[in-house]
């Protein structure tokens, strides 16, 4: 066990003094990492291989079944010494050997009495970590006030301070709109808020923009930012996943309809199995697909399958538990109370699902065409064979022919007869004689051309019949991924990758009749070759609280069930995490951080809550107002802290609460890659609010495409298909759209816990000289030109539609000298002179940040 | 550095200090920068640019990296990996070393190698025809013979060398350097990296991403041709550099008075900062990159008289210069993924053309540059690393190439104090595996690292619950190449 290591790491100190001899090894920082690392694996509490465990004293002198593992003071009569050297077979551990260092160390150890320093405070162990324990909900400390402003106030009070007034009415509706919808507000709703910007108008206004559309595409951003969205699957091919935009459209949709937020998690983890599946819940699980994938070469690679499903459980555990169950595939947690086997048993919970297409209609629906194009496939068929009749001598003759190019030892090893070739000779034939088509149209006679050239034209005529294809959502379902259809890559070849065989076991890839999901096992080395025990699904033991693991067959398909046990058991109030890791992710985007600072991580390596009895106010709330995420927005919105001034001054705060960890002004913040290229196209006019559908392609650079030439992305011109929102871009795993990733896009392929916000100067110049900003500062200008005639009001104009106000009379002059500058500098074209204010306004610090 | 100052909220600067950077960076940063005395964080206009030169954990070797990457796996048993044995057992099939797995189709029997080896240098050192002029540098090279990956995928195999794990999505050795250590330079970005003429290598961009680091530690795309950096200017000949400092003199007005209206908001005023730092790359990055400053002389060196050895000429020519303006990692690639066994070192069906090609391209250029460095005495202190994603097979694929062999590859350093001339670990009889002092990309890593000054356990980011590593929990520094 760990544990006992670091325990005993603890105890390094007082060990050393109390050693008598040199020749005694130290037993925290000597002996026991030998122990913990090669040995508990297999010999501990997860495992007690030939019933032995090397994790205390006691175990060890009682030994397994083959008797005593050591003999105080006597190395060699010590089967684990024994063992360790190979006297005795087998060799430990098991596959690998020890050092000669290590060996002699537990030689002396052994020698020397095999002392064991007694364990730590247990009882300061059990201490039970603040997030596993059941949310505990207070009583506002003020009934007076809104409650979050209670909770707050309480705490700033403790220190004396105040919370920041309000801020200005300008800012405030540039705040919601930014916060809920990620665009800029219309300069007539800034106005109207501005003249009676009440309580009750604000709250309107939140009411307003929670029901428009565009506000499941801002915060379906953030839930793509956690589920590693993409809609390539990355790795060496980058491959096309054309259906991936239905489960970003599914996360738009959902965050629109105020989906509780309970069956959101279901939905996702388990959409399959729920006895009211819908399209739409088919469509969610494709939470488990959009990770980074390799699909090449699969089968030849059966470590891709664990890193997957490791992607999973990495996924599901950091998004809706924040906990990294992760770390414990190959050890039990450093520092958190989730052991190995609690990785197994998540693992065998996801272990039987298979990757599968659901076709988006219905049964009859996808008879019929599934009979259309069966009856086009019969009549391509024989034209097909046709062609390959008439190639197959050119085939044979290519083949002739490219054998011929080889060097002589190949023909030599090729002509010589089987049974006389040499060893060598025999793989440079087998080298050869399986060559693939190689090209061979040049040696077709120009009769054979015409003829192929006429069917061809008959098959593409027929193909035209082809009924279009069924809209698809990529899923998940459960099934027997050993008898999945063979993907990219997967023929087989003699010789070619480490295939796992699973002849001789029965089976189906999608279950049917008596359905027995493969088993899934203890892996001690994380190492998929090295089978442990066969794991059975279940809970993570420390939040479980010895809750079975209840996993029914759903009554719509055959299925383990065990997802939506697992979905079931998330979702639900009796667990200590989920509702607290979500409201305190939606506190994370309206304050800038959260109340736990480290959103996926609620563990012991996480932060530990700023203002826990808000938090668990919150989470408990939340549940109450039946996981209404739009409910949390309200509340939220509605407090006057979320409606403090950013630019409050306060020295006495400052100086006490310097990081403004709790609350005292608003906090001011950048605005992520994303919304910076939406709120340009705002404000030059130019946002094409189409909704949904597949990725669109913004114009890059050709060379920047040529740094990695790969899957799929089409070259575009600019227009208005590509001047639709941020979220609808193509996300490209291996080609990230620069100006996203210079201003943070978070790494795709892991979940992002929080945005990292960097300031570099290549920000800047892409701000400054990129062409897509240079042209929508050019539209900006001709909007502004149309709303007013002279410089002063084009000004009044600009400062309007992106900052949402009217510049001050300083302000005002420092542009109007701008302009009159530019103007004499383009010889006299006022429009190229606003074209340079409008591209300063867009760079302006004001522009790019929330208030 | 007072144009460059950044200003983060005490918040999340501690967090990422106590969390993320090593102690001793972070003691020196907040002493340069007397935060620990300040009275109010948010006030404070001290932290510099996340890449603003950083105090490495002890006295360094190398204060700069030059990493040669020769993409799609040279074949270590036709350049420095001398093996007779291919020569007495050529035809035969390679036995007891284990299941032979092969990326595409059969295993074939042994093959000799069809360059022929020449000793060099006061070491005698067996180098091939293919490389005469690295040949006549090995007295400065460090051999690495016993590296060994964990993938034959050219994708995966290029993640481990950079950084250290086959998944997607880690930070890339340079990243890590450059938030290790910062850059010298702050008018050019801190990790350069110089791709091949025709086009991205394997996995493209990937491989020089930041991962979860920061976007600031990311590397940088200079072209060798042209503006080196995307977006440096704006396009065609739009705006002058007046221009610019005139709408930049107007932005920074405006923004002053913005920053004024919120005090004590750091952030703020770092960004009015990048704009000028922005400026100061303008007209540093072209001058950087010019090379019509060079001699004539100097340009043959590094092989740019002759139009073959031209772009990888440029590329190490730039990199010299890059190294002398303080930029702390670069890296070049050689091979690009068009057609990669064409323009890759992927040689499954045409060893002889695909690396006499390829090892014509880059001799002279890589022999040229570290001349150059040496003479001018930059080599003493700039680690220069030449190594691929893996080597080839000592079995022949179809009597015309070698396929992919992860176990064994071999790698050279060169300057940064590496003792020259030695060779380190060795491949079994017929350079199929690693067999003696077998090391792992790790090591390698650890010391890179080691030679720059640092611990490699100890440079560490908070993560996802976890200090995360380059090395991971593995690794050690090669005695012979730190000692």
């Amino acid at each position: 066990m760990l544990r006992i290591a670091l325990v005993a790491a603890c105890s390094i100190g007082v060990w050393a003094v109390n050693s008598v001899e040199a020749a005694t090894p130290d037993f925290a920082s000597e002996v026991a990492p030998i122990l913990e690392q090669r040995c508990v694996q297999c010999h501990g509490e997860t495992q007690q291989v030939s019933d032995l465990r090397l994790d205390s004293r006691e175990s060890i002198l009682e030994g397994g079944k083959r008797g005593p593992a050591v003999e105080p003071g006597n190395s060699a009569r010590s089967l684990l010494y024994q063992h360790v050297t190979g006297q005795v077979e087998p060799r430990m551990p098991f596959g690998s050997t020890l050092a000669p260092e290590e060996i002699a160390t537990l030689k002396r150890w052994i020698d020397s009495g095999a002392e064991w320093p007694a364990p730590a405070n247990e009882a300061a162990e059990q201490k039970v970590w603040w997030a596993f324990k059941d949310p505990v909900r207070q009583d506002p400390p003020d009934s007076r006030v809104h409650p979050i402003d209670a909770f707050l106030a309480a705490r700033l009070n403790e220190k004396g301070l105040e919370r920041a007034p309000r801020a200005d009415p300008r800012t405030l509706v540039r705040r919601a709109y930014l916060d809920l919808v990620g665009l800029l507000p219309p300069t007539e709703v800034v106005d109207a808020f501005a003249k009676a910007p009440s309580k009750e108008a604000f709250s309107e206004l939140i009411d307003e923009l929670l029901d428009s559309p565009r506000y499941g595409e801002r915060w379906g951003r953030h839930w793509l930012d956690a589920v590693r969205y993409a809609d390539s699957s990355g790795y060496e091919h980058d491959y096309d996943q054309p259906h991936a935009w239905r489960f970003r459209d599914y996360v738009i949709q959902s965050f629109n309809d105020d989906k509780p937020y309970d069956r959101f998690v279901k939905e996702q983890l388990a959409g399959d199995e729920l006895a009211d599946q819908s399209f739409e819940t088919l469509t969610a699980t494709g939470m488990f697909r959009v990770g980074p994938r390799v699909l090449f070469r699969e089968k030849d690679n059966p470590q891709y399958r664990y890193t997957y499903l490791d992607d999973i459980i990495a996924t599901t555990s950091r998004v809706f538990l924040g906990l990294t169950v992760d770390c414990a595939r190959c050890h039990d947690h450093k520092f958190d109370p989730i052991s190995q086997m609690d990785y197994y048993r998540t693992m065998a919970v996801f272990f039987p699902y298979v990757r599968y297409d659901f076709p988006l209609a219905d049964e009859e629906t996808v008879f019929r065409h599934t009979a259309e194009t069966e009856v086009v496939s019969a009549k391509i068929e024989p034209l097909k064979k046709q062609v390959a009749k008439i190639e197959a001598p050119y085939k044979e003759s290519a083949r002739k022919r490219a054998l011929a190019s080889f060097p002589e030892e190949i023909q030599l090893a090729v002509r010589t007869p089987e049974e006389e070739r040499t060893p060598g000779q025999k793989l440079l034939a087998a080298q050869v004689t399986y060559l693939r088509s190689e090209k061979f149209e040049d040696l077709i006679s120009d009769e054979d051309s015409a003829r192929i050239a006429e069917l061809k034209d008959q098959i593409a005529k027929l193909e035209e019949d082809l009924p279009a294809p069924l809209p698809t959502a990529m899923g998940i379902r459960d099934g027997d991924y050993r008898f999945a259809p063979n993907g990219l890559g997967d023929e087989v070849q003699p010789g070619k990758g480490d295939r796992e065989d699973f002849s001789g076991i029965d089976g189906t890839w999608l279950p049917e009749g008596n359905y027995v999901p493969p088993p899934a096992h203890f892996l001690p080395n994380a190492d998929y070759r090295n089978k442990g025990q066969t794991v059975e699904p279940g809970y993570i033991e420390v939040l479980s609280r010895g809750k079975p693991f209840d996993a029914k067959s759903p009554p719509h398909r055959i299925s383990t069930g065990r997802r939506l046990a697992l979905a079931n058991w998330i979702a639900s109030s009796e667990n200590p995490l989920t509702a607290r890791v979500m409201i305190n992710r939606i506190w994370m985007h309206h304050f800038g951080e959260g109340l736990v600072y480290t959103a996926s991580n609620f563990g012991s390596m996480g932060t530990r809550p700023a203002n826990p009895e808000l938090l668990d106010w919150l989470a408990t709330e939340f549940v109450r107002k039946g996981w209404s995420i739009k409910a949390m927005h309200r509340l939220i919105m509605n407090s006057e802290s979320y409606q403090m001034a950013s630019s409050h001054a306060d020295p006495a705060a400052a100086k006490a609460d310097p990081e403004n960890k709790l609350l005292w002004r608003y906090r001011q913040r950048r605005l992520e890659g994303e919304v910076i290229r939406d709120i340009i196209l705002d404000a030059s006019g130019n946002l094409n609010l189409e909704a949904g559908g597949p990725g669109f392609f913004p114009p890059i650079p050709e060379e920047v495409r040529a740094s990695f030439p790969k899957g799929k992305w089409d070259m575009a011109e600019p227009g208005p298909e590509n001047w639709r929102r941020s979220i609808y871009l193509y996300a490209k795993r291996g080609l990230r759209y620069p100006l996203f990733e210079v201003f943070d896009l978070p790494n795709m392929n892991v979940t992002c816990e929080r945005r990292t916000t960097t300031t570099v100067p290549t920000q800047a110049l892409t701000l400054l000289n990129n062409q897509f900003a240079l042209r929508q500062a050019r539209h900006y200008a001709e909007r502004v030109a149309k709303l007013s005639d002279e410089a002063a009001g084009q000004i009044r104009e600009a400062y309007r539609i992106a900052l949402s106000r009217t510049p001050t009379e300083s302000e005002l002059d420092a542009n109007l000298d701008f302009l009159q500058q530019q103007t004499k500098y383009h010889d006299g074209d006022a429009l190229a002179a606003l074209t340079d204010l409008c591209d300063v306004i867009l760079n302006l610090n004001e522009f790019l940040y929330v208030s | 550095m007072s144009a460059n100052r950044r200003f983060v909220s005490r918040r999340d600067f501690l967090f990422r200090a106590g969390e993320g950077i090593s102690g001793v960076a972070l003691a020196h940063m907040l002493q340069q920068d007397g935060l620990l005395a300040a009275e109010n964080a948010c006030d404070v206009q001290g932290l510099t640019s996340p890449t603003a030169p950083r105090k490495p954990h002890f006295q360094p070797k190398a204060k700069a990296v030059i990493s040669l990457f020769m993409s799609g796996g040279v074949s270590h048993v036709d350049t420095f990996d001398y093996k007779p044995m291919l020569e007495k057992h050529h035809g035969k099939p390679l036995t007891g070393k284990g299941r032979v797995r092969v990326r595409q189709g059969y295993p074939g029997p042994l093959m000799r190698s069809p360059f022929k080896f020449e000793r060099h240098g006061q070491c005698g050192k067996l180098v091939s025809d293919l490389f005469p002029h690295m040949g006549s540098m090995v007295d400065d090279l460090a051999f690495v013979h016993s590296c060994k990956g964990r993938s034959n995928d050219h994708v995966l195999a290029h993640y481990e060398w950079n950084t250290g794990s086959v998944l997607m999505g880690h930070p890339s050795v340079g990243s890590w350097v450059t938030y290790g250590l910062g850059s010298e330079n702050q008018s050019l970005p801190g990790f350069v990296v110089i791709y091949d003429h025709r086009g991205g290598p394997f996995s493209g961009p990937a491989n020089w991403s930041s991962g979860y680091l920061p976007a600031s530690y990311q590397g940088t795309v200079f072209r060798s041709q042209g503006d080196p950096i995307l977006d440096l200017n704006p396009p065609g000949d739009l705006v002058t550099r007046t221009q610019q400092r005139a709408r930049l003199d107007h932005l920074a007005r405006l923004n002053e008075a913005h920053a004024k209206r919120h005090p004590g908001s750091s952030e703020l005023a770092a960004r009015i900062a990048s704009y000028e730092l922005a400026y100061r790359m303008q007209g540093c990055a072209p001058e950087a990159v010019d090379i019509s400053q060079e001699s004539e002389a100097t340009k043959q060196l590094y092989g740019m008289d002759d139009p073959m050895t031209e772009p990888f000429g440029r590329q190490c020519l730039l990199a010299r210069r890059l190294v002398e303006r303080g930029v702390r990692f670069i890296q070049l690639y050689s091979g690009a993924l068009r057609q990669q066994n064409i323009d890759t070192w992927d040689a499954h069906s045409n060893l002889i053309e695909n690396h006499t090609l390829h090892a014509r391209e880059v001799d002279r250029p890589i022999a040229g540059l570290l001349k150059d460095l040496k003479q001018t005495g930059l080599l003493d202190e700039t680690l220069v690393v030449w190594h691929s994603e893996f080597g080839r097979m000592p079995i022949s694929q179809r009597g015309l190439g070698r396929d992919h062999n992860p176990h064994a590859m071999t790698a050279w350093m060169a300057g940064a104090g590496v003792q020259g001339g030695q060779s380190v670990g060795a491949t079994d009889e017929f350079g199929y595996k690693a067999e003696e002092q077998v090391l792992t990309y790790h090591d390698l890593h650890a010391t890179m690292l080691h030679l720059l000054g640092m611990d490699h356990t100890r440079l560490t980011y908070f993560f996802n619950g976890r200090h995360m590593r380059l090395t991971d929990v593995h690794g050690d520094p090669i005695p012979q190449l730190v000692s």
